[in-house]
């Protein structure tokens, strides 16, 4: 099998096409001036020339804002019956297409925490449902900073196909058995990518890279090591004084999975369900007990387990850090909190 | 695959009244089967559901050597035990678990063991307490210091009435009343009454933040060594298996690698766990 293929540009709309009769395409879409990773219902609807990344990260539809865990009957004060949605959700098949490489390794450490520990069963029987085709970006945001964090703007895994723009065609480079058979199964649309081609593509990463130089790119290991060692330092109180604790960097970040649980009963009362939402543990209620014992009462301690979530704990239990650099906390933050000056002055401390 | 989320059915099938807000609930599992293979540690707890309020995180009272049931020792604080609190005996609720690490047994054996509790605090020691007293002789010296509010507050009375035959027995309340000849004080004040040697005894904790830390510290003057001081720590274990990240301490989840720790594993948390 080749390892690459080419899909002339004029082909792209057909291969999207393809997949509409069996699959729910997603795709990175404008919706009221903004870009958003929504449903595509056909390719002109597709914005691939977007700069940055949709304002949430598609792990929104494999782990929904909102999801019902299971609905139930009471049916008589000892007897409860309960229905699992999963067979439902089991009959879903999707298709990523324009994902961005950060955002396809964002779902690369969400499967270390939803699949390989201990396996939500909703997050994995969509994530197994998924083809992902993610297309390298060429215009990263000021915000970006996938250099520093090592996903992107080339990624080396968890894609089924991995297309980039070499201006007369996409260059497709074959991530998987999956990735594999689309190729096979559509040889109409693709053709045989020569070396020229991978130089081509090559050489187009590097621009990509040369445009992202101003961040500076530090060793992570550097970053543990210091991080670990000023867990007391004052730098905290800053950040604890300007954050607004309004969660919206967790609820934008790729790698974020925090939920909260609650049942609701319709009029009935004896038909409820119990849903999971969306939590943030900037969020004063995070870590409250019934009792009423806070155990994160100061804002400082809050901004501090989001970042130590992200850049410590991780690479502790995952071996790996938690964040993917597509600099959506830094472009939504209300406080103008740049999470890349606090690592900034974490490795310079 | 399992569905980790998904409680299975008990049924209530006694209640007991140990304080004006704390009662010991028996459960069984309506399927037999599922109750004979429910296998779980002292120490590790388990997802209650009363259905239309919720889910909370309760650890287990009973000893795992009964095997019919298991008790759940709750105080009435907050939406979902409220609503368990007015259920009749034969009531249907969910139950996940058992979850967590539960206490160290193995590493009690041959040594001396001492018990403090604070409150409700002393639910999961219960669990521990029986099991131990069900292999007395694999045990040295057994002592148990117990605060609570006041006289009213004293969980499982008559229970540590029994258990003063294999037990050393001290028992403090923050404020007392007519009835009260004992201690008065916070369960620190115990230590004055107590002998132990820390060279052999392992100390194993539950109560309110405030209190494990202040026994914690008393620990430690008094030579223990950090990992013979055990804690059983309470923080908001939602979904039980280490995802939601309501429990976590710095680097650990309470509700999979906890919750028990001992005050040297809690040193390595970065962030303070009492």
């Amino acid at each position: 099998m080749d390892e690459y293929a080419l899909l002339p540009k004029k082909n792209f709309d057909e291969l999207v096409k393809r997949f509409t009769n069996s699959f729910q395409i997603y795709g990175p879409t404008e919706k009221d001036g903004k870009f958003s990773f929504d449903i595509i219902s056909d390719p002109s609807e597709l914005r691939l020339d977007i700069s940055g990344v949709p304002i949430l990260p598609p792990k929104k539809i494999l782990f929904p804002p909102e999801e019902v865990l299971f609905t139930y009957e009471i049916i008589s004060n000892d007897n409860v019956k309960i229905n699992d949605p999963l067979d439902e959700i089991k009959k879903k098949k999707q298709v990523f297409i324009g994902i961005r490489p950060c955002d396809v390794q964002g779902l690369i450490l969400l499967d270390k925490v939803l699949m390989d520990k201990t396996p939500d069963p909703y997050y994995v029987t969509r994530r197994e449902n998924t083809i992902i085709i993610c297309i390298t970006c060429d215009n990263p945001a000021e915000y970006c900073f996938c250099n520093f964090t090592r996903s992107g703007p080339l990624i080396k895994k968890g894609f089924d196909l991995l297309l980039t723009d070499i201006e007369y065609a996409y260059f497709v480079e074959i991530g998987s058995k999956t990735g594999e058979n689309i190729v096979n199964s559509n040889l109409d649309l693709f053709q045989k990518a020569s070396k020229e081609d991978l130089t081509k593509r090559n050489r187009k990463i590097h621009e990509i890279e040369e445009k992202m130089s101003k961040i500076r790119s530090a060793n992570l290991d550097e970053l543990y090591q210091k991080i670990t060692s000023i867990f007391d330092s004052s730098l905290w109180d800053e950040y604890g004084k300007r954050c607004l604790a309004c969660g919206k960097c967790n609820f934008t970040c790729p790698t974020c999975r925090c939920f909260d649980v609650y049942d609701e009963l319709d009029l009935t009362l004896k038909k409820g369900k119990r849903t999971r939402k969306w939590d943030s543990c900037h969020f004063l209620s995070f870590t409250q007990v019934a009792g009423g014992e806070i155990f994160r009462k100061e804002r400082t301690s809050r901004v501090k387990q989001r970042i130590y979530d992200k850049y410590c704990y991780p690479v502790d239990e995952f071996g790996s850090i938690f964040c993917v650099g597509c600099g959506r906390c830094i472009q939504v933050c209300p406080a103008e909190i740049d999470v890349r000056e606090i690592l900034k002055k974490i490795i310079g401390m | 695959m399992e569905n980790l989320y998904i409680p299975n059915i008990a049924i209530i099938i006694e209640t007991r009244k140990e304080t004006p807000d704390i009662k010991t609930f028996r459960l069984s599992f309506k399927d037999r089967e599922f109750q004979r293979k429910f296998i779980f540690k002292p120490g590790q707890f388990i997802e209650l559901s009363v259905f239309g309020y919720g889910e909370a995180p309760f650890s287990i009272s009973s000893s795992p050597n009964q095997h019919d049931y298991f008790e759940l020792t709750i105080k009435r604080v907050g939406n979902v035990t409220s609503a368990l609190f007015k259920l009749n005996n034969g009531s249907a609720v969910g139950v996940r678990g058992p979850f967590g690490n539960g206490f160290p047994i193995q590493e009690l054996e041959n040594k001396n063991i001492l018990f403090i509790g604070g409150g409700i605090g002393l639910a999961p020691l219960r669990s521990l307490i029986n099991f131990v007293l069900s292999g007395r002789e694999k045990y040295g010296d057994l002592t148990l210091m117990y605060g609570a509010r006041t006289p009213k507050d004293i969980v499982f009375k008559e229970e540590i009435e029994t258990w003063r035959k294999h037990i050393d027995v001290h028992l403090t309340v923050d404020v007392g009343d007519e009835t009260w000849k004992g201690t008065v004080g916070v369960v620190t004040v115990l230590f004055k009454e107590v002998d132990v040697d820390p060279k052999d005894t392992i100390a194993v904790m539950c109560g309110p933040p405030i209190m494990m830390h202040f026994v914690t510290k008393e620990l430690l003057k008094l030579g223990f060594p950090e990992n013979q001081i055990i804690l059983s720590l309470e923080r908001l274990m939602k979904c039980g298996i280490g995802i939601c990240g309501h429990c976590n301490i710095g680097r650990k989840y309470v509700c999979k690698h906890g919750p028990v720790f001992t005050y040297k594993e809690t040193k390595d948390f970065l962030e303070s766990a009492i």
